[in-house]
Parts: C-alpha cells; sequence; structure tokens
C-alpha cells in the first residue's frame, strides 16, 4: 500500500504532464499562429511598414475588387474539377487493388505510394517536361495521329495545372479509398449475394455506399491540398494560370503587404475548413454511428 | 410439404482447400420441410456442409442435387436458399426494413408488394417498431431475428443456418431456440442448422447429424442417438455417457452380453442388426447413461458389479457421483446420476455401493 501511495502522486504529475501537453502543442503551434493571421488581417501597411490600426479595409478590398473574386471562385472550381478527376481514377485503382489476393495486394499498393517519397519540385519539373511542346504526351499524339502538329493545350495554362495537381494528388485519394474498401467485410457481400443480387447490384448497392466515407475524405484531402498549392501553378501555370495561390504568395513576397495576404488566407481557410466538415459530414457512415 | 420427400441430396460431396481435405465422400438427404441439425466440434467440417449447399464454396467432387436436378454449379445468387450468417452480416447502412427486403428488391418487386411482404416478416420476428431502426441500434437478440427475417422473406426452399446463436447469451439462446423452432413450424420451410452446442440440437432438431474429421458419423433422431449411437464418438459426444470396454458375448435374443473389467454385463441390441451379426470376441463398448446406473436391490439380477464413491457433486436437481469401480489394475471411472434430495442425498463419498443397470438400459457399441 505505501508503495503504490508514494508512486501514485508521481503518476498523476506525469499525467498531467501528458495532459497539458497534448492540449498546449495544438494551441502553440496551429491555434495562435492562426490567431495572429485573423489580427494581422485587420491592419494595414504604409510605404513598407506594417499599420497596427483595426480597419475592414483588406476584405472591404478582397470583396470590391474585380480581380480577387473571380480568380478565388476559379481556383474553387479548378481545385474541384482536380478532386472529381482524381476520385474517378483512383476509385477503379483500389477497387482492383482489394480484388488482388495477400501480398500482390500491398506490393502494389506501395508501388502506387511510392511516388509521395519523391521531392515535390522534381516531380513537377517531370511532369512539365511531359505535357511540354516536345514533351512524351505531345509526342505521342502525333504519333497516334490524333494532332497533327505538338499543341501547346496542356503547358503554362489551367489545363496544365489541372493534369499537374491530378497526377501529384491521385496517390492521397487511392489511400482512403482503398482503407475504406478493405473494412468491408466479406460476408456483407456473400450475404448480398446469398440474397439474390447480380455483382453489379452488389456493388451498387453495398459496396459503393459503405466506401462512400473513404470517398469523401479523399475528396476533401485532394482539394484541400490542391487549394494550398502555389508551387504547382508557378511552375507550369505560365501567365493564364492564375490561381489563388499564387496571388496569395504575392502578397507575401513581391507586393510585401502581409495584413491583405493575412486577409486573402483567412478567406483561403474558410474555404478549407467548410471542405473538411463537408468531407467530414459525409465520411461519417450512415447508420453506423448510434 | 411431405417430409418424406428429399428436398435435397449430397452424393459422395469431397471438399479439399489446397490440398486439406476437410470433406471426406459425404452422402446425406435433407427432407422436405424438416429441421436437420448438423453438429459436431470444430474442425468437423459441419460449417463446410452448409457453405457448399448454399454456393459459397465450389465443391472439389461428387453433386448436390435439388427435386433430383444437379445444382453444384449453379451461382450462389441463383440458388433458392437462404442463409443466416453467424454474425447475422446485416448490412450497417440500411435500415431493419433495408435489410430485409434487399433481398426482394434486387428482384425488382414492386415498392408497394415488398413494404407489405417486409411489414409481415418483421411481424413474424416481432420486430414490427424496429423498422427505421439501423443494425448498429438493435440489440444481438433482435439482430438474429432481422437476420432471420431477411433470409425467409425470399421464400427460400431451404434457410441454411450457421451457429446463430453461438454469440447470444444463455438465457437468450434458449428463447431464441423455442422461437426459431416455432417459426419453422409456422413457415413449414427446411431449415438447416449447423452447431457444436449438443444440448441445442437435440432441443430443436427432427434430425441430427452427427460429424467428424469430415465425416458423417451418424444420422438420426435426437433419441435415437441418445439411446442408440452407432460408434464410440457419438456415444461420447452425444451427452454425458459411462462406456466400459469389452469383447462380445453370445447373443439371447434382443440382448448381448460383453465381458468386461466389470464382469460379464448384458446390453439391448434391438434394431441394431449389425451389433447382432458382429463376431463373438469382437472388441466392443458397454454403454450405458448415468441417469440409468442406480444402486443395485434384490431384484437386479444383471449387470452388477461393485465401486467406492470418489466424488460427489451436487448439480442442482440431480447429483453425480464418480464411482471407481472394478479391480485396482483395471478400474473403471463411471459416473452415476440421482435426483437430488433437499436433506441430502443417501449417497456419501468414499462409500462402497453395489450398481447395477437394466439390460434395455444399456447398448453396445463397436470399438
Amino acid at each position: 500500500m505505501s508503495e503504490a501511495g508514494s508512486t501514485q502522486p508521481a503518476e498523476r504529475r506525469l499525467s498531467l504532464l501528458v495532459t497539458v501537453l497534448a492540449f498546449a502543442l495544438p494551441v502553440v503551434f496551429v491555434l495562435v499562429p492562426l490567431a495572429i493571421f485573423l489580427g494581422y488581417s485587420f491592419f494595414s501597411v504604409d510605404q513598407g511598414t506594417i499599420v497596427y490600426d483595426l480597419s475592414l479595409g483588406n476584405y472591404v478590398r478582397f470583396f470590391t475588387d474585380p480581380v480577387f473574386l473571380p480568380v478565388f471562385w476559379n481556383t474553387i472550381v479548378l481545385c474541384v474539377s482536380v478532386a472529381i478527376i482524381c476520385i474517378l481514377l483512383a476509385y477503379p485503382a483500389a477497387y482492383f487493388l482489394t480484388t488482388l489476393k495477400g501480398r500482390w495486394r500491398y506490393a502494389l499498393l506501395m508501388l502506387l505510394l511510392v511516388p509521395l517519397l519523391m521531392s515535390y519540385v522534381i516531380k513537377i519539373y517531370a511532369i512539365r517536361s511531359i505535357l511540354g511542346l516536345n514533351g512524351f504526351l505531345n509526342k505521342a499524339l502525333v504519333a497516334l495521329g490524333i494532332l497533327q502538329e505538338p499543341s501547346t493545350l496542356f503547358v503554362f495554362n489551367m489545363n496544365a495545372i489541372l493534369l499537374t495537381l491530378t497526377l501529384l494528388l491521385i496517390p492521397f485519394a487511392i489511400l482512403p479509398i482503398f482503407l475504406s474498401l478493405e473494412r468491408i467485410p466479406q460476408v456483407l457481400l456473400r450475404a448480398s449475394d446469398d440474397l439474390g443480387a447480380s455483382g453489379s447490384q452488389t456493388f451498387l448497392r453495398i459496396t459503393l455506399p459503405l466506401s462512400l466515407p473513404g470517398v469523401a475524405s479523399a475528396a476533401s484531402f485532394v482539394f484541400v491540398l490542391a487549394i494550398g498549392d502555389f508551387l504547382t501553378p508557378q511552375m507550369v501555370g505560365g501567365i493564364s494560370g492564375f490561381t489563388f495561390g499564387r496571388i496569395l504568395y504575392s502578397q507575401f513576397g513581391t507586393a510585401y503587404n502581409w495584413p491583405f495576404g493575412a486577409a486573402l488566407s483567412v478567406a483561403l481557410a474558410v474555404v478549407v475548413i467548410a471542405a473538411i466538415l463537408v468531407g467530414e459530414r459525409f465520411g461519417r457512415n450512415r447508420g453506423t454511428s448510434v | 410439404m411431405n417430409q418424406n420427400t428429399d428436398l435435397l441430396t449430397l452424393r459422395s460431396v469431397s471438399k479439399s482447400y489446397g490440398t486439406v481435405p476437410v470433406l471426406h465422400d459425404i452422402d446425406l438427404s435433407i427432407r422436405d420441410g424438416e429441421f436437420l441439425t448438423v453438429l459436431g466440434p470444430s474442425g468437423s467440417g459441419k460449417t463446410t456442409v452448409l457453405r457448399l449447399i448454399g454456393g459459397l464454396e465450389p465443391l472439389t467432387s461428387g453433386e448436390i442435387r435439388l427435386d433430383g436436378q444437379d445444382i453444384s454449379r449453379m451461382p450462389i445468387n441463383r440458388r433458392p436458399f437462404n442463409t443466416v450468417f453467424q454474425d447475422y452480416a446485416l448490412f450497417p447502412h440500411l435500415t431493419v426494413s433495408g435489410n430485409v427486403g434487399y433481398g426482394l428488391s434486387v428482384r425488382h418487386i414492386q415498392r408497394k408488394e415488398i413494404a407489405r411482404r417486409v411489414a409481415e416478416a418483421l411481424e413474424l420476428v416481432q420486430l414490427g417498431r424496429f423498422a427505421d431502426r439501423f443494425p448498429a441500434q438493435l440489440s444481438g437478440g433482435q439482430r438474429q431475428r432481422v437476420a432471420l427475417a431477411r433470409a425467409l422473406i425470399c421464400q427460400p426452399r431451404l434457410i441454411l443456418l450457421d451457429e446463430p446463436l453461438a454469440a447470444l447469451d444463455l438465457e437468450l439462446r434458449r428463447q431464441m431456440q423455442v422461437f426459431l423452432k416455432s417459426i419453422q413450424r409456422e413457415i413449414k420451410t427446411t431449415f438447416l442448422f449447423v452447431t457444436h452446442d449438443q444440448e441445442e440440437a437435440i432441443g430443436m432438431a427432427d434430425r441430427i447429424c452427427v460429424m467428424e474429421a469430415g465425416h458423417i458419423r451418424q444420422l438420426g433422431t435426437p433419441h435415437d442417438l441418445y439411446y442408440r449411437p452407432n460408434c464410440e464418438f457419438v456415444a461420447r459426444f452425444f451427452g454425458e455417457n459411462n462406456l466400459v470396454a469389452g469383447k462380445l458375448g453370445a447373443v439371447q435374443g434382443e440382448l448381448r452380453s460383453i465381458e468386461t473389467a466389470l464382469g460379464r454385463l448384458v446390453c439391448s441390441i434391438s434394431s441394431q442388426p449389425h451389433l447382432k451379426a458382429a463376431a463373438e470376441g469382437a472388441s466392443a463398448f458397454a454403454a450405458f447413461r448415468p441417469e440409468a446406473l442406480h444402486l443395485a436391490d434384490a431384484k437386479d439380477t444383471d449387470n452388477h458389479f461393485s465401486g467406492t464413491i470418489s466424488d460427489l457433486a451436487f448439480a442442482g436437481s440431480s447429483t453425480v457421483a464418480t464411482i471407481t469401480a472394478g479391480a485396482d489394475n483395471a478400474a473403471q471411472r463411471l459416473r452415476l446420476r440421482v435426483p437430488s434430495r433437499v436433506d441430502g442425498s443417501a449417497l456419501k463419498s468414499g462409500e462402497a455401493v453395489s450398481l447395477s443397470f437394466a439390460p434395455h438400459e444399456g447398448h453396445l457399441v463397436l470399438a
């Protein structure tokens, strides 16, 4: 008893420390920076120095200036398109993986995830050279007779950003979809067969609905990663491929207007948080949560 | 429903997983409208029999006939059978009525008709109030009944039940046994029920098929199996039994003697022609139930032997005595079951007793 009595306060102190850390880390490294950003968005800049007077000027500018809202909207459309294309390509791939047996399944999954280990910049360079005027894509299309001469359709514009982001982010879509498909108990599919359903009926009525949580989290993953990206548009977007991320980046870099950049970040954060919430809402398994 | 016509016949059905055989040449006929229980310890192949019939797995060899037609290669979704799975396998994203109506909706039956039959099926399993709940909101027993309703709504020729009560606690299991049996009588559908619990089997089945190591050991009514087991495995597996090894002696009408360590015992061989035909001196067991054994009195002329009570165990309505009988070098442990008395049993541990059983209560099993 005496032993237990002496260790208990020490244990309690340790668990208190762990609890404090668990709360302190996200507060210090996530919430506080976000709050500072939010604070900065109400300041302004005068000849390169920040004026610490509260005003809504940055937000008024964002909503009234004819430049920002259309780019903002176009970027959202672009990223939703990227998410949709990623899902459409990733779902069949993930489904195919779950039909494989044992070792092959995970070997192939690893192979699909290997690109995540490579440098982001190198991947963008590689994709840019594939899409370029003398790139593999153009050469292949010309060789197949689909195009008469190399096209500039695939590089330094919005199409290029769309293609590149899709290629870069597909692994992030495959993984959650694969995991949700793999979690479906095989006996449910057998039960569906047993009750007289055909293969396509079993897929549409059992497999697909039960994998929707994975699809939802895949879509919100890809959307959030795509909308926060400024490097890809910078490198493959050229002049016409102007996205919100690039504007944001330029506010902190070239324009040196941190308060306005902060206001734009807040707008972006609102969209990202909304996307995560929507993903989470649809990601919840219907019926299984009481 | 004529209980004498065969609904389904398995003919020399074998099944191997890779090179590991799990079923050896099974022959089995299931009669129309009966409640047939397949009973066996784990690894006996009983669940495999069910999976082969349901079409969840292909046969290695042999054939399965339904009304005389070979259905061995019929795909699972076209077989007129439905399964109640061990862990129910309810669809988590569908409500109770969605689950129950699933088999009808995949057959493109009209919505109104589905709603009517779902309501009917839920009424039958007493779950009418739960139609809009999701499986996660139900208790184990309720899920069990949803699974049953889902299986029987398609009006299958045969309902396959794969240890459906294994996950329930004892009290609920007893209730479900009575419930299943009453439903089976009401809808007059053939049930094939797989279990490892012999008490469950005795309580529900019209016939029981005992399996061991991929073979069918005996097929018969619970009464047959209890009083006329045809092999040592069934005699030991099915209820408590005393088995005493010996050599067969002479036939005396419906009785036959056996020479054992307890002396000459006489047992019944009525309606067991193979025991009448067996050669004298063949190895066999005398088998008698603990409740058939009693303290001997002057009336008992046969099957006398003496022993010592080595242990007494109170088991509620009855008391079980473990008795050591026979010569020291060939001592037999026997069990004696007597009704319990409020003032304590007449038996005392360590006491020497004289025992007997009536010849018609003993039977013989070839070794």
